[in-house]
Protein backbone atom coordinates (compact mmCIF):
# COMPACT_ATOMS: atom_id res chain seq x y z
CA UNK A 1 0.00 0.00 0.00
CA UNK A 2 1.27 3.43 -0.85
CA UNK A 3 1.37 5.79 2.09
CA UNK A 4 0.64 9.39 1.24
CA UNK A 5 2.36 12.32 2.80
CA UNK A 6 -0.28 13.10 5.38
CA UNK A 7 0.05 15.70 8.11
CA UNK A 8 -1.39 14.76 11.45
CA UNK A 9 -4.02 17.06 12.96
CA UNK A 10 -5.73 20.03 11.35
CA UNK A 11 -3.66 22.41 9.24
CA UNK A 12 -4.28 26.11 8.74
CA UNK A 13 -6.23 25.37 5.59
CA UNK A 14 -8.64 23.15 7.55
CA UNK A 15 -9.24 25.88 10.14
CA UNK A 16 -9.95 28.45 7.42
CA UNK A 17 -12.27 26.01 5.68
CA UNK A 18 -14.04 25.46 9.00
CA UNK A 19 -14.53 29.18 9.53
CA UNK A 20 -15.91 29.67 6.03
CA UNK A 21 -18.19 26.64 6.48
CA UNK A 22 -19.56 27.90 9.79
CA UNK A 23 -20.08 31.33 8.20
CA UNK A 24 -22.02 29.83 5.28
CA UNK A 25 -24.24 27.83 7.61
CA UNK A 26 -24.80 31.01 9.66
CA UNK A 27 -25.78 32.87 6.47
CA UNK A 28 -28.28 30.13 5.58
CA UNK A 29 -29.66 30.24 9.13
CA UNK A 30 -29.89 34.05 9.09
CA UNK A 31 -31.78 34.01 5.80
CA UNK A 32 -34.37 31.65 7.28
CA UNK A 33 -33.24 28.66 5.28
CA UNK A 34 -34.01 26.13 7.98
CA UNK A 35 -37.69 27.00 8.46
CA UNK A 36 -40.51 24.86 7.07
CA UNK A 37 -41.76 27.67 4.83
CA UNK A 38 -38.30 28.05 3.31
CA UNK A 39 -38.18 24.34 2.57
CA UNK A 40 -41.55 24.47 0.90
CA UNK A 41 -40.37 27.40 -1.16
CA UNK A 42 -37.17 25.57 -1.99
CA UNK A 43 -39.14 22.52 -3.13
CA UNK A 44 -41.52 24.62 -5.20
CA UNK A 45 -38.64 26.33 -6.96
CA UNK A 46 -36.87 22.99 -7.42
CA UNK A 47 -39.99 21.64 -9.09
CA UNK A 48 -40.18 24.70 -11.35
CA UNK A 49 -36.52 24.61 -12.32
CA UNK A 50 -35.98 20.94 -12.93
CA UNK A 51 -39.11 18.80 -12.85
CA UNK A 52 -41.81 20.83 -14.62
CA UNK A 53 -42.02 20.15 -18.37
CA UNK A 54 -39.00 17.83 -17.96
CA UNK A 55 -36.67 20.78 -17.68
CA UNK A 56 -33.90 18.57 -16.31
CA UNK A 57 -33.63 17.27 -19.86
CA UNK A 58 -32.14 20.64 -20.81
CA UNK A 59 -29.32 19.92 -18.35
CA UNK A 60 -28.97 16.37 -19.66
CA UNK A 61 -28.71 17.62 -23.26
CA UNK A 62 -26.25 20.29 -22.11
CA UNK A 63 -24.16 17.67 -20.34
CA UNK A 64 -24.11 15.53 -23.49
CA UNK A 65 -22.83 18.51 -25.44
CA UNK A 66 -20.16 19.29 -22.81
CA UNK A 67 -18.96 15.68 -22.75
CA UNK A 68 -18.99 15.48 -26.56
CA UNK A 69 -16.92 18.66 -26.91
CA UNK A 70 -14.49 17.64 -24.17
CA UNK A 71 -13.86 14.19 -25.63
CA UNK A 72 -13.46 15.52 -29.17
CA UNK A 73 -11.08 18.22 -28.02
CA UNK A 74 -9.15 15.66 -25.97
CA UNK A 75 -8.47 13.52 -29.03
CA UNK A 76 -7.32 16.52 -31.09
CA UNK A 77 -5.30 17.82 -28.15
CA UNK A 78 -3.36 14.58 -27.67
CA UNK A 79 -2.58 14.19 -31.37
CA UNK A 80 -1.53 17.82 -31.86
CA UNK A 81 0.39 17.87 -28.57
CA UNK A 82 2.27 14.67 -29.37
CA UNK A 83 3.31 15.89 -32.81
CA UNK A 84 4.40 19.30 -31.52
CA UNK A 85 6.39 17.90 -28.62
CA UNK A 86 8.21 15.38 -30.82
CA UNK A 87 9.14 18.19 -33.23
CA UNK A 88 10.49 20.27 -30.38
CA UNK A 89 12.39 17.43 -28.73
CA UNK A 90 13.78 16.12 -32.02
CA UNK A 91 15.15 19.55 -32.81
CA UNK A 92 17.11 19.54 -29.58
CA UNK A 93 18.10 15.88 -30.10
CA UNK A 94 19.84 16.48 -33.39
CA UNK A 95 17.09 16.14 -36.02
CA UNK A 96 17.18 19.74 -37.27
CA UNK A 97 14.16 20.87 -39.26
CA UNK A 98 14.19 24.61 -38.41
CA UNK A 99 10.89 25.42 -40.19
CA UNK A 100 8.95 22.80 -38.24
CA UNK A 101 10.59 23.76 -34.95
CA UNK A 102 9.86 27.43 -35.49
CA UNK A 103 6.25 26.56 -36.35
CA UNK A 104 5.84 24.47 -33.19
CA UNK A 105 7.40 27.19 -31.07
CA UNK A 106 5.17 29.91 -32.50
CA UNK A 107 2.09 27.70 -32.22
CA UNK A 108 2.70 27.00 -28.55
CA UNK A 109 3.51 30.66 -27.79
CA UNK A 110 0.43 32.05 -29.52
CA UNK A 111 -2.10 29.48 -28.32
CA UNK A 112 -0.85 29.54 -24.74
CA UNK A 113 -0.46 33.30 -24.74
CA UNK A 114 -4.05 34.16 -25.65
CA UNK A 115 -7.27 33.38 -23.74
CA UNK A 116 -9.23 30.34 -24.92
CA UNK A 117 -12.34 32.52 -24.98
CA UNK A 118 -10.80 34.93 -27.51
CA UNK A 119 -9.57 32.02 -29.62
CA UNK A 120 -13.03 30.47 -29.64
CA UNK A 121 -14.61 33.71 -30.85
CA UNK A 122 -11.97 34.12 -33.56
CA UNK A 123 -12.46 30.54 -34.78
CA UNK A 124 -16.21 30.94 -34.95
CA UNK A 125 -16.64 34.49 -36.23
CA UNK A 126 -13.50 35.05 -38.29
CA UNK A 127 -11.95 31.83 -39.54
CA UNK A 128 -15.14 29.82 -39.93
CA UNK A 129 -17.33 32.83 -40.66
CA UNK A 130 -18.75 31.37 -43.86
CA UNK A 131 -19.00 27.75 -42.71
CA UNK A 132 -22.67 27.90 -41.82
CA UNK A 133 -23.77 24.33 -42.35
CA UNK A 134 -20.96 23.11 -40.11
CA UNK A 135 -22.26 22.21 -36.65
CA UNK A 136 -20.94 24.87 -34.26
CA UNK A 137 -19.90 22.10 -31.87
CA UNK A 138 -17.26 20.96 -34.34
CA UNK A 139 -15.81 24.47 -34.46
CA UNK A 140 -15.69 24.45 -30.66
CA UNK A 141 -14.01 21.03 -30.64
CA UNK A 142 -11.39 22.31 -33.05
CA UNK A 143 -10.81 25.50 -31.06
CA UNK A 144 -10.58 23.73 -27.70
CA UNK A 145 -8.56 20.84 -29.17
CA UNK A 146 -5.95 23.04 -30.81
CA UNK A 147 -5.73 25.18 -27.68
CA UNK A 148 -5.33 22.14 -25.48
CA UNK A 149 -2.73 20.76 -27.91
CA UNK A 150 -0.37 23.60 -27.00
CA UNK A 151 -0.58 22.73 -23.31
CA UNK A 152 -0.35 19.00 -23.96
CA UNK A 153 2.78 19.61 -26.07
CA UNK A 154 4.52 21.13 -23.07
CA UNK A 155 3.37 18.28 -20.84
CA UNK A 156 4.75 15.71 -23.30
CA UNK A 157 7.98 17.64 -23.73
CA UNK A 158 8.46 17.65 -19.96
CA UNK A 159 7.77 13.91 -19.90
CA UNK A 160 10.20 13.13 -22.72
CA UNK A 161 12.92 15.30 -21.22
CA UNK A 162 12.48 13.57 -17.87
CA UNK A 163 13.75 10.32 -19.42
CA UNK A 164 17.44 9.80 -18.80
CA UNK A 165 19.51 10.73 -21.91
CA UNK A 166 21.34 7.43 -21.39
CA UNK A 167 18.25 5.61 -22.66
CA UNK A 168 18.47 7.35 -26.01
CA UNK A 169 22.23 6.82 -26.19
CA UNK A 170 21.81 3.12 -25.42
CA UNK A 171 19.09 2.71 -28.05
CA UNK A 172 21.13 4.53 -30.68
CA UNK A 173 24.25 2.49 -29.88
CA UNK A 174 22.17 -0.67 -30.48
CA UNK A 175 21.70 0.57 -34.03
CA UNK A 176 18.17 1.98 -33.79
CA UNK A 177 17.48 5.16 -35.73
CA UNK A 178 16.52 8.34 -33.86
CA UNK A 179 12.90 7.83 -34.89
CA UNK A 180 12.56 4.26 -33.73
CA UNK A 181 14.46 4.91 -30.49
CA UNK A 182 11.97 7.66 -29.85
CA UNK A 183 8.97 5.51 -30.73
CA UNK A 184 9.97 2.27 -29.07
CA UNK A 185 12.15 3.34 -26.16
CA UNK A 186 11.56 6.93 -25.06
CA UNK A 187 7.84 7.56 -25.73
CA UNK A 188 6.48 4.46 -23.90
CA UNK A 189 8.34 5.52 -20.77
CA UNK A 190 7.47 9.20 -21.18
CA UNK A 191 3.77 8.43 -21.66
CA UNK A 192 3.69 6.59 -18.36
CA UNK A 193 5.08 9.68 -16.65
CA UNK A 194 2.71 12.15 -18.22
CA UNK A 195 -0.62 10.29 -18.02
CA UNK A 196 -1.65 11.84 -14.67
CA UNK A 197 -0.76 15.33 -15.89
CA UNK A 198 -2.65 14.71 -19.14
CA UNK A 199 -5.73 13.73 -17.20
CA UNK A 200 -5.52 16.93 -15.19
CA UNK A 201 -5.31 18.89 -18.42
CA UNK A 202 -8.52 17.26 -19.61
CA UNK A 203 -10.28 17.96 -16.35
CA UNK A 204 -9.32 21.61 -16.90
CA UNK A 205 -10.58 21.33 -20.48
CA UNK A 206 -13.94 20.03 -19.29
CA UNK A 207 -14.40 23.14 -17.20
CA UNK A 208 -13.11 25.38 -19.98
CA UNK A 209 -15.85 24.26 -22.38
CA UNK A 210 -18.25 26.27 -20.21
CA UNK A 211 -17.48 29.28 -22.42
CA UNK A 212 -18.97 27.55 -25.48
CA UNK A 213 -22.26 29.36 -24.86
CA UNK A 214 -20.64 32.45 -26.33
CA UNK A 215 -20.80 30.95 -29.81
CA UNK A 216 -24.31 29.63 -29.33
CA UNK A 217 -23.72 26.09 -28.08
CA UNK A 218 -26.10 24.89 -25.40
CA UNK A 219 -23.52 23.23 -23.19
CA UNK A 220 -24.12 22.43 -19.51
CA UNK A 221 -23.47 26.00 -18.33
CA UNK A 222 -25.64 27.47 -21.04
CA UNK A 223 -28.40 24.96 -20.26
CA UNK A 224 -28.42 26.34 -16.72
CA UNK A 225 -28.70 29.86 -18.10
CA UNK A 226 -31.54 28.77 -20.38
CA UNK A 227 -33.42 27.42 -17.36
CA UNK A 228 -32.74 30.74 -15.59
CA UNK A 229 -34.32 32.61 -18.50
CA UNK A 230 -37.35 30.30 -18.35
CA UNK A 231 -37.99 30.40 -14.62
CA UNK A 232 -36.34 33.75 -13.77
CA UNK A 233 -34.73 31.97 -10.85
CA UNK A 234 -31.09 32.77 -10.36
CA UNK A 235 -29.44 30.49 -7.85
CA UNK A 236 -30.79 26.96 -8.19
CA UNK A 237 -29.97 26.29 -11.86
CA UNK A 238 -26.42 27.59 -11.42
CA UNK A 239 -25.79 25.66 -8.22
CA UNK A 240 -27.13 22.51 -9.89
CA UNK A 241 -24.79 23.06 -12.85
CA UNK A 242 -21.88 23.51 -10.44
CA UNK A 243 -22.78 20.29 -8.62
CA UNK A 244 -22.89 18.35 -11.90
CA UNK A 245 -19.47 19.68 -12.94
CA UNK A 246 -18.08 18.86 -9.52
CA UNK A 247 -19.38 15.28 -9.60
CA UNK A 248 -17.77 14.68 -13.01
CA UNK A 249 -14.49 16.26 -11.93
CA UNK A 250 -14.40 14.24 -8.69
CA UNK A 251 -15.08 11.06 -10.65
CA UNK A 252 -12.29 11.85 -13.13
CA UNK A 253 -9.90 12.76 -10.31
CA UNK A 254 -10.68 9.41 -8.71
CA UNK A 255 -9.86 7.72 -12.01
CA UNK A 256 -6.52 9.55 -12.25
CA UNK A 257 -5.60 8.37 -8.77
CA UNK A 258 -6.46 4.77 -9.62
CA UNK A 259 -4.50 5.11 -12.85
CA UNK A 260 -1.50 6.53 -11.01
CA UNK A 261 -1.51 3.59 -8.62
CA UNK A 262 -1.85 1.17 -11.50
CA UNK A 263 1.01 2.79 -13.41
CA UNK A 264 3.38 2.86 -10.46
CA UNK A 265 2.65 -0.83 -9.81
CA UNK A 266 5.72 -2.96 -10.32
CA UNK A 267 8.01 -0.01 -10.72
CA UNK A 268 10.19 -0.98 -7.86
CA UNK B 1 0.75 36.40 7.98
CA UNK B 2 -1.69 33.75 6.85
CA UNK B 3 -3.76 34.24 10.00
CA UNK B 4 -4.05 37.95 9.20
CA UNK B 5 -5.32 37.09 5.73
CA UNK B 6 -7.78 34.60 7.14
CA UNK B 7 -9.16 37.22 9.52
CA UNK B 8 -9.37 39.81 6.75
CA UNK B 9 -11.23 37.35 4.52
CA UNK B 10 -13.78 36.62 7.21
CA UNK B 11 -14.19 40.34 7.96
CA UNK B 12 -14.68 41.09 4.27
CA UNK B 13 -17.33 38.37 4.04
CA UNK B 14 -19.21 39.82 7.01
CA UNK B 15 -18.95 43.36 5.67
CA UNK B 16 -20.66 42.17 2.49
CA UNK B 17 -23.97 41.63 4.31
CA UNK B 18 -24.28 45.17 5.59
CA UNK B 19 -26.00 47.72 3.36
CA UNK B 20 -26.59 51.34 4.23
CA UNK B 21 -30.13 52.70 4.00
CA UNK B 22 -30.81 55.06 1.09
CA UNK B 23 -33.62 57.48 0.31
CA UNK B 24 -36.36 55.96 -1.87
CA UNK B 25 -36.49 56.51 -5.62
CA UNK B 26 -39.21 58.80 -6.94
CA UNK B 27 -38.62 59.46 -10.62
CA UNK B 28 -36.43 58.79 -13.63
CA UNK B 29 -34.31 61.92 -12.99
CA UNK B 30 -33.02 60.45 -9.75
CA UNK B 31 -31.44 57.55 -11.63
CA UNK B 32 -28.79 59.91 -12.99
CA UNK B 33 -26.66 59.41 -9.91
CA UNK B 34 -27.55 55.81 -9.07
CA UNK B 35 -25.99 52.43 -9.79
CA UNK B 36 -27.78 51.01 -12.85
CA UNK B 37 -27.69 47.71 -14.73
CA UNK B 38 -28.52 46.76 -18.32
CA UNK B 39 -28.03 43.92 -20.76
CA UNK B 40 -24.84 44.34 -22.77
CA UNK B 41 -25.28 45.79 -26.25
CA UNK B 42 -28.97 46.62 -25.79
CA UNK B 43 -30.69 49.97 -26.07
CA UNK B 44 -31.18 49.75 -22.31
CA UNK B 45 -27.42 50.08 -21.98
CA UNK B 46 -27.28 53.10 -24.31
CA UNK B 47 -30.11 54.81 -22.44
CA UNK B 48 -28.47 54.17 -19.08
CA UNK B 49 -25.20 55.58 -20.47
CA UNK B 50 -26.99 58.73 -21.62
CA UNK B 51 -28.66 59.05 -18.24
CA UNK B 52 -25.43 58.69 -16.27
CA UNK B 53 -23.23 60.79 -18.58
CA UNK B 54 -19.64 60.98 -17.28
CA UNK B 55 -20.39 58.70 -14.36
CA UNK B 56 -21.30 55.70 -16.50
CA UNK B 57 -17.93 54.05 -16.00
CA UNK B 58 -18.44 54.07 -12.29
CA UNK B 59 -22.17 53.44 -11.96
CA UNK B 60 -23.25 51.25 -14.89
CA UNK B 61 -22.94 47.47 -14.81
CA UNK B 62 -23.73 45.51 -17.96
CA UNK B 63 -24.65 41.82 -18.01
CA UNK B 64 -24.89 39.15 -20.70
CA UNK B 65 -28.27 37.99 -19.39
CA UNK B 66 -31.29 39.81 -18.01
CA UNK B 67 -31.57 37.27 -15.21
CA UNK B 68 -28.16 38.35 -13.90
CA UNK B 69 -29.14 42.04 -13.98
CA UNK B 70 -32.38 41.28 -12.12
CA UNK B 71 -30.49 39.19 -9.56
CA UNK B 72 -28.12 42.06 -8.77
CA UNK B 73 -31.11 44.40 -8.47
CA UNK B 74 -32.72 42.07 -5.93
CA UNK B 75 -29.46 41.83 -4.00
CA UNK B 76 -29.22 45.61 -3.84
CA UNK B 77 -26.04 45.83 -5.93
CA UNK B 78 -27.80 48.15 -8.38
CA UNK B 79 -30.89 50.31 -7.85
CA UNK B 80 -32.52 49.95 -11.27
CA UNK B 81 -32.35 47.84 -14.43
CA UNK B 82 -33.05 49.61 -17.73
CA UNK B 83 -34.79 47.28 -20.18
CA UNK B 84 -37.66 46.74 -22.63
CA UNK B 85 -41.16 46.89 -21.20
CA UNK B 86 -42.48 43.49 -22.36
CA UNK B 87 -39.75 41.35 -20.76
CA UNK B 88 -39.79 43.71 -17.77
CA UNK B 89 -43.49 42.95 -17.25
CA UNK B 90 -42.73 39.26 -17.12
CA UNK B 91 -40.02 39.81 -14.49
CA UNK B 92 -42.33 41.95 -12.38
CA UNK B 93 -45.14 39.37 -12.63
CA UNK B 94 -43.02 36.40 -11.71
CA UNK B 95 -40.44 37.83 -9.32
CA UNK B 96 -41.76 39.16 -6.04
CA UNK B 97 -40.85 42.64 -4.87
CA UNK B 98 -40.12 44.29 -8.24
CA UNK B 99 -41.99 47.12 -9.94
CA UNK B 100 -41.67 49.12 -13.15
CA UNK B 101 -41.28 52.88 -12.71
CA UNK B 102 -44.31 54.74 -14.07
CA UNK B 103 -42.40 57.01 -16.38
CA UNK B 104 -40.82 55.35 -19.46
CA UNK B 105 -37.33 56.34 -20.58
CA UNK B 106 -38.08 56.26 -24.29
CA UNK B 107 -40.06 54.50 -27.00
CA UNK B 108 -38.36 52.39 -29.63
CA UNK B 109 -39.14 50.48 -32.79
CA UNK B 110 -38.05 46.90 -33.45
CA UNK B 111 -36.88 45.59 -36.79
CA UNK B 112 -34.98 42.66 -38.25
CA UNK B 113 -31.26 43.22 -38.88
CA UNK B 114 -29.35 42.23 -42.04
CA UNK B 115 -25.81 42.39 -43.34
CA UNK B 116 -25.07 45.83 -44.78
CA UNK B 117 -25.85 45.78 -48.51
CA UNK B 118 -27.99 42.63 -48.50
CA UNK B 119 -30.78 44.63 -50.18
CA UNK B 120 -32.31 41.69 -52.00
CA UNK B 121 -33.13 39.79 -48.80
CA UNK B 122 -34.27 42.97 -47.01
CA UNK B 123 -36.74 43.64 -49.80
CA UNK B 124 -38.17 40.14 -49.89
CA UNK B 125 -38.51 40.08 -46.07
CA UNK B 126 -40.17 43.52 -46.14
CA UNK B 127 -42.67 42.20 -48.67
CA UNK B 128 -43.50 39.22 -46.45
CA UNK B 129 -43.76 41.50 -43.37
CA UNK B 130 -46.19 43.78 -45.24
CA UNK B 131 -48.32 40.73 -46.15
CA UNK B 132 -48.25 39.53 -42.54
CA UNK B 133 -49.40 42.93 -41.33
CA UNK B 134 -52.13 43.14 -43.98
CA UNK B 135 -53.67 39.69 -43.51
CA UNK B 136 -53.49 39.74 -39.70
CA UNK B 137 -50.88 36.98 -39.33
CA UNK B 138 -48.58 39.23 -37.32
CA UNK B 139 -51.41 40.45 -35.09
CA UNK B 140 -52.43 36.83 -34.45
CA UNK B 141 -48.88 35.97 -33.37
CA UNK B 142 -48.75 38.95 -30.99
CA UNK B 143 -52.17 38.03 -29.57
CA UNK B 144 -50.81 34.63 -28.50
CA UNK B 145 -48.19 36.22 -26.28
CA UNK B 146 -49.48 39.59 -25.24
CA UNK B 147 -51.21 38.60 -21.99
CA UNK B 148 -47.97 37.32 -20.48
CA UNK B 149 -49.09 33.69 -20.16
CA UNK B 150 -47.78 31.52 -22.95
CA UNK B 151 -47.31 28.22 -21.17
CA UNK B 152 -49.74 26.78 -23.72
CA UNK B 153 -47.38 27.54 -26.61
CA UNK B 154 -45.24 24.50 -27.39
CA UNK B 155 -42.04 24.65 -29.46
CA UNK B 156 -43.10 21.62 -31.52
CA UNK B 157 -46.21 23.50 -32.70
CA UNK B 158 -44.11 26.06 -34.54
CA UNK B 159 -43.44 24.98 -38.12
CA UNK B 160 -39.75 25.36 -38.93
CA UNK B 161 -40.38 23.98 -42.43
CA UNK B 162 -37.96 21.10 -41.86
CA UNK B 163 -36.37 19.59 -44.95
CA UNK B 164 -37.41 22.46 -47.23
CA UNK B 165 -35.96 22.32 -50.72
CA UNK B 166 -34.70 25.90 -50.65
CA UNK B 167 -32.04 25.01 -48.09
CA UNK B 168 -31.51 26.45 -44.64
CA UNK B 169 -32.29 29.93 -43.42
CA UNK B 170 -30.15 30.96 -40.45
CA UNK B 171 -31.48 33.43 -37.91
CA UNK B 172 -29.48 34.70 -34.94
CA UNK B 173 -31.22 35.52 -31.67
CA UNK B 174 -30.76 35.71 -27.90
CA UNK B 175 -33.37 33.41 -26.43
CA UNK B 176 -33.71 35.00 -23.01
CA UNK B 177 -36.07 37.77 -24.09
CA UNK B 178 -39.59 36.58 -23.50
CA UNK B 179 -42.11 37.04 -25.05
CA UNK B 180 -40.05 37.66 -28.18
CA UNK B 181 -37.80 34.61 -27.90
CA UNK B 182 -37.36 31.97 -25.28
CA UNK B 183 -35.64 28.59 -25.18
CA UNK B 184 -38.00 25.88 -24.01
CA UNK B 185 -36.56 22.39 -23.72
CA UNK B 186 -34.69 21.80 -26.95
CA UNK B 187 -36.82 24.22 -28.97
CA UNK B 188 -37.80 27.86 -29.13
CA UNK B 189 -40.98 29.86 -28.73
CA UNK B 190 -41.76 33.57 -29.01
CA UNK B 191 -43.11 36.29 -31.25
CA UNK B 192 -39.85 36.67 -33.18
CA UNK B 193 -39.48 32.90 -33.55
CA UNK B 194 -42.97 32.46 -35.01
CA UNK B 195 -42.49 35.47 -37.26
CA UNK B 196 -39.17 34.13 -38.56
CA UNK B 197 -40.67 30.67 -39.07
CA UNK B 198 -43.37 32.25 -41.22
CA UNK B 199 -40.81 34.28 -43.19
CA UNK B 200 -38.62 31.21 -43.75
CA UNK B 201 -41.62 29.24 -44.98
CA UNK B 202 -42.54 32.01 -47.42
CA UNK B 203 -38.95 31.99 -48.69
CA UNK B 204 -39.21 28.23 -49.15
CA UNK B 205 -36.45 27.53 -46.65
CA UNK B 206 -35.95 25.69 -43.36
CA UNK B 207 -35.56 27.94 -40.33
CA UNK B 208 -32.45 27.30 -38.22
CA UNK B 209 -32.10 29.37 -35.06
CA UNK B 210 -28.69 30.13 -33.60
CA UNK B 211 -28.98 31.18 -29.99
CA UNK B 212 -26.09 33.49 -29.02
CA UNK B 213 -25.35 36.41 -26.73
CA UNK B 214 -27.01 39.65 -27.74
CA UNK B 215 -23.74 41.54 -28.22
CA UNK B 216 -22.51 38.83 -30.62
CA UNK B 217 -25.49 39.24 -32.97
CA UNK B 218 -24.15 42.17 -35.08
CA UNK B 219 -20.89 40.26 -35.63
CA UNK B 220 -22.79 37.12 -36.60
CA UNK B 221 -24.86 38.87 -39.25
CA UNK B 222 -22.02 40.96 -40.69
CA UNK B 223 -19.69 37.96 -41.01
CA UNK B 224 -22.45 35.97 -42.71
CA UNK B 225 -22.84 33.40 -39.92
CA UNK B 226 -26.56 34.06 -40.06
CA UNK B 227 -28.85 35.47 -42.77
CA UNK B 228 -30.62 37.83 -40.42
CA UNK B 229 -30.88 38.65 -36.74
CA UNK B 230 -34.22 38.91 -35.01
CA UNK B 231 -34.14 39.52 -31.27
CA UNK B 232 -36.36 42.51 -30.50
CA UNK B 233 -33.62 44.69 -31.98
CA UNK B 234 -34.22 48.40 -31.65
CA UNK B 235 -33.50 50.51 -34.73
CA UNK B 236 -30.89 53.18 -33.89
CA UNK B 237 -28.92 55.51 -36.17
CA UNK B 238 -25.66 54.05 -34.95
CA UNK B 239 -26.76 50.50 -35.73
CA UNK B 240 -27.97 51.62 -39.16
CA UNK B 241 -24.38 52.51 -40.02
CA UNK B 242 -23.31 48.89 -39.55
CA UNK B 243 -26.32 46.91 -40.69
CA UNK B 244 -29.48 47.19 -42.74
CA UNK B 245 -32.91 46.94 -41.15
CA UNK B 246 -36.27 45.66 -42.35
CA UNK B 247 -39.42 47.71 -41.83
CA UNK B 248 -40.46 47.96 -38.18
CA UNK B 249 -42.58 45.14 -36.84
CA UNK B 250 -43.00 46.68 -33.38
CA UNK B 251 -43.65 50.39 -32.99
CA UNK B 252 -43.40 52.26 -29.70
CA UNK B 253 -41.89 49.58 -27.46
CA UNK B 254 -41.21 51.34 -24.19
CA UNK B 255 -37.86 51.29 -22.42
CA UNK B 256 -38.46 51.25 -18.68
CA UNK B 257 -36.61 51.08 -15.38
CA UNK B 258 -37.28 48.09 -13.10
CA UNK B 259 -36.73 48.82 -9.40
CA UNK B 260 -37.38 47.14 -6.04
CA UNK B 261 -40.90 47.82 -4.78
CA UNK B 262 -39.64 48.77 -1.30
CA UNK B 263 -37.21 51.21 -2.87
CA UNK B 264 -39.80 53.11 -4.92
CA UNK B 265 -42.23 55.83 -3.92
CA UNK B 266 -44.70 56.97 -6.56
Amino acid sequence: MITRNKRSGAGRGDILLGIVGVYLVYLLYASGFFTAAAWQDFNRRFYQNFIKDDRYMMLVDGLKSTVFMTSGATVIGVIVGLILSVIRVAYKGGVHIPVLNKFAETYITVLRGTPAMVQLLIWNFTIFASARDLNTQYIAILAFGLNSGAYVAEIFRGGIESIDPGQMEAARSLGLTYGSSMRHVILPQALRNVVPMLFNEFIALLKETSIAGYIGIDDLTRAGQNIQALTLEHSQPLVMVAIIYLIIVLFLTHLVRKLEEWLSRGRR
Amino acid sequence: MKKVFACLLVLALFAGVCFADEAKLKGIDQLKTERLAAQRGTVGQFLAEDLLGDKKGELLTTFEKYVDAIASLRQGKVRAVVMDEMPAKRFVNEVEGLVIMDEALSEENYAIGFKKGNTELVESVNKILAEMKADGTLAAIFAKYIDGDYSAVKPEDIDFNKGAEGGKFYVGTEAGFAPYELRVGSGYIGIDVEMCAYIAKKLGKELVILNMNFDALPTAVSTGKVDMICAGITVTDERKENMDFSDNYVVGAKQVAVVRADDYEK
